[in-house]
């Protein structure tokens, strides 16, 4: 009785393990681990290659029983776009502090009494701010979604950061559609004075004044006229892949909108990056730059200093002209 | 929290924005106008109403400078209309609380449309605001206000548009309340008194034989 009862638990314990001793004592140990670890592995295998098959279900890709690129998909974003993202991100800000910390902003000669150039008319401010205040919408909603199961999960938990990503998101797809009218109206005021004129690569030369050496240029410097033409080619692709991904249930196939996003991805921080630097020189960077784009004006020096080609008759703006009662703000 | 914001203070904003619209209504009717001792050579009703009608039209002669204005103005309001009215939300809660009828709601593409029109108007109206030198100069803390509560409560009411989470219907509906309070004490009242400026002025240049 005793021996039967010994014998029973052995067995109980070496049968589950008696085909693994076996296959190690042949030596097909290896080959299990890497093909036959599972009888049906292959089987599987098969079935993610993504091969077609015959389903009653109608609908793109509805005769895939697994489509193996969402996972691609997934790995490219988490492992790629959202920590390269943030180092390229990180990287600008911190070179943008460190050039900021040894040069200093960017100071004119303030003649006193001070006189006013019109540098930007009502409506080309109201459209550079409808643009900004739009992409800064998009651009933190996007980052929320990206990179807000990271940072904001351990702040607001789950829960909280479930109600934040679906707001974001609304908000994101409802902004979206504005973001391109607003990029359309700024294409079209600003295009004008933003073509290559001659003496542009000069001041690019001479980095644009920020290595000594004074720079010329016109109303536009050859720096602001490359950040707009990154706008139009960044903010294109953003609109056009935004639009796929905003109208994802028009029987869009899964490849696209993965190519969509990517590119969504890819281009909205990029844009984010760039922008950190218009941001910089438009405010501490160069002193005097804001007040242009917030009541319209500069002061002359401002102008003889960044722009000293730039003549407020050759403006964009048709009122321009030199305004020495102009609001002092 | 969200008990409070749907109970008692719904109830407080409602009460505070009806008395307090009607209240400056009744003030406003009770200064009455001064006696025209003028012989009537008009209608005085036709000109109320011609003037009412007749404004919501802009004036060609000022198209030309105001067509931003006119522009940005007109997506704003129509786009708030339809969504004030038409959003299949909206018209539920009128018919469950409020009138015991309803009416056919706008599609989900035409929500997401008349919000996008409603918020680029409202926007570029407010941007126009404190771009402009003149109109600059005019605003007070209270067209910011305005603008601010209209556009919270307009953007709490998109992010809640799926219901996804109570808790952004109930931040929707805290946005609405505070405007609602607010309302009766700003320029918001436009949305009530416009007709008896309009119609004021309508009537007294209709009288005189005039349009207004």
């Amino acid at each position: 009785m005793i021996w039967a009862g010994v014998l029973l638990l052995l067995g109980t314990f070496t049968l589950p393990v008696l085909p693994y001793l076996w296959a190690s004592a042949s030596n097909d140990i290896a080959s299990l681990d890497t093909v036959q670890n599972n009888p049906r592995a292959n089987f599987w295998r098969n079935v993610r290659t993504g091969t077609a098959g015959y389903s009653a279900v109608g609908g793109p890709e509805a005769n895939v029983l697994i489509n193996n690129d969402g996972q691609n998909w997934r790995q490219f974003r988490m492992r790629l776009l959202a920590p390269y993202g943030s180092y390229l991100m990180g990287a600008v800000l911190f070179t943008i502090a460190i050039f900021y910390a040894l040069r200093g902003p960017v100071q004119h000669l303030s003649n006193e009494p001070k006189e006013l150039l019109l540098r930007f008319s009502v409506y080309q401010r109201v459209v550079h701010w409808f643009t900004a205040i739009l992409f800064w919408i998009l651009a933190l909603t996007g980052l929320i979604l990206l990179y807000g199961r990271f940072v904001l999960i351990p702040l607001f938990g789950s829960s909280g950061f479930a109600l934040t990503a679906s707001a974001s998101k609304e908000a994101h797809n409802l902004f979206g559609p504005i973001f391109i009218v607003a990029l359309f109206l700024l294409v079209i005021e600003y295009a004008r004075d933003n073509f290559y004129r001659k003496g542009d690569l000069s001041w690019l030369i001479k980095g644009g004044g920020m290595l000594g050496k004074h720079a010329s240029a016109g109303r536009f410097n050859f720096g602001e006229k490359i950040w707009f033409w990154l706008v139009l080619l960044l903010g294109t692709i953003i609109s056009f892949s935004g639009i796929i991904l905003d109208f994802a249930n028009l029987n869009f196939d899964r490849n696209t909108l993965e190519l969509a996003h990517v590119l969504h991805g890819i281009a909205a921080i990029l844009f984010i990056s760039v922008s950190f630097g218009h941001i910089y020189l438009g405010t501490i960077g160069t002193k005097g730059t804001l007040r242009g784009m917030t009541t319209g004006y500069v002061e002359q020096a401002w102008a003889e200093l960044h722009h000293d080609k730039w003549r407020p008759d050759d403006g964009a703006t048709p009122e321009a002209s030199r305004v020495p009662g102009a609001p002092n703000e | 929290m969200s008990d409070f914001i749907l109970g008692p203070f719904w109830n407080f904003a409602v009460i505070v924005f009806t008395a307090g619209v009607v209240g400056r209504i009744a003030m406003i009717l009770m200064c009455g106008l001064s006696k025209d001792l003028a012989a009537a050579r008009g209608s005085s009703v036709k000109g109320a109403a011609g003037t009412i009608a007749r404004r919501f039209f802009p004036r060609k002669e000022t198209i030309r400078s105001n067509r931003f204005h006119i522009i940005a103005g007109y997506m704003f309001h129509i786009g708030l209309l339809a969504l004030l009215f038409f959003a299949a939300p909206h018209v539920q809660f009128l018919k469950n609380h409020l009138l015991g009828f309803g009416w056919p709601a706008m599609p989900h593409w035409a929500f997401i449309l008349s919000a996008e029109i409603a918020f680029a108007g409202l926007i570029l109206l407010w941007l126009r605001r404190v771009m402009h030198p003149v109109t600059r100069l005019l605003t007070r803390l209270d067209d910011h206000l305005a603008a601010w509560l209209t556009f919270f409560a307009m953007v709490t009411g998109c992010l809640a548009l799926f219901e996804s989470f109570a808790g952004l219907r109930v931040l929707h509906v805290l946005g609405v309340e505070l405007l609602m309070i607010y309302f009766p004490f700003s320029n918001l009242m436009h949305a009530f008194t416009f007709f008896l400026s309009r119609g004021a002025s309508g009537a007294r240049a209709g009288r005189h034989g005039v349009k207004a």
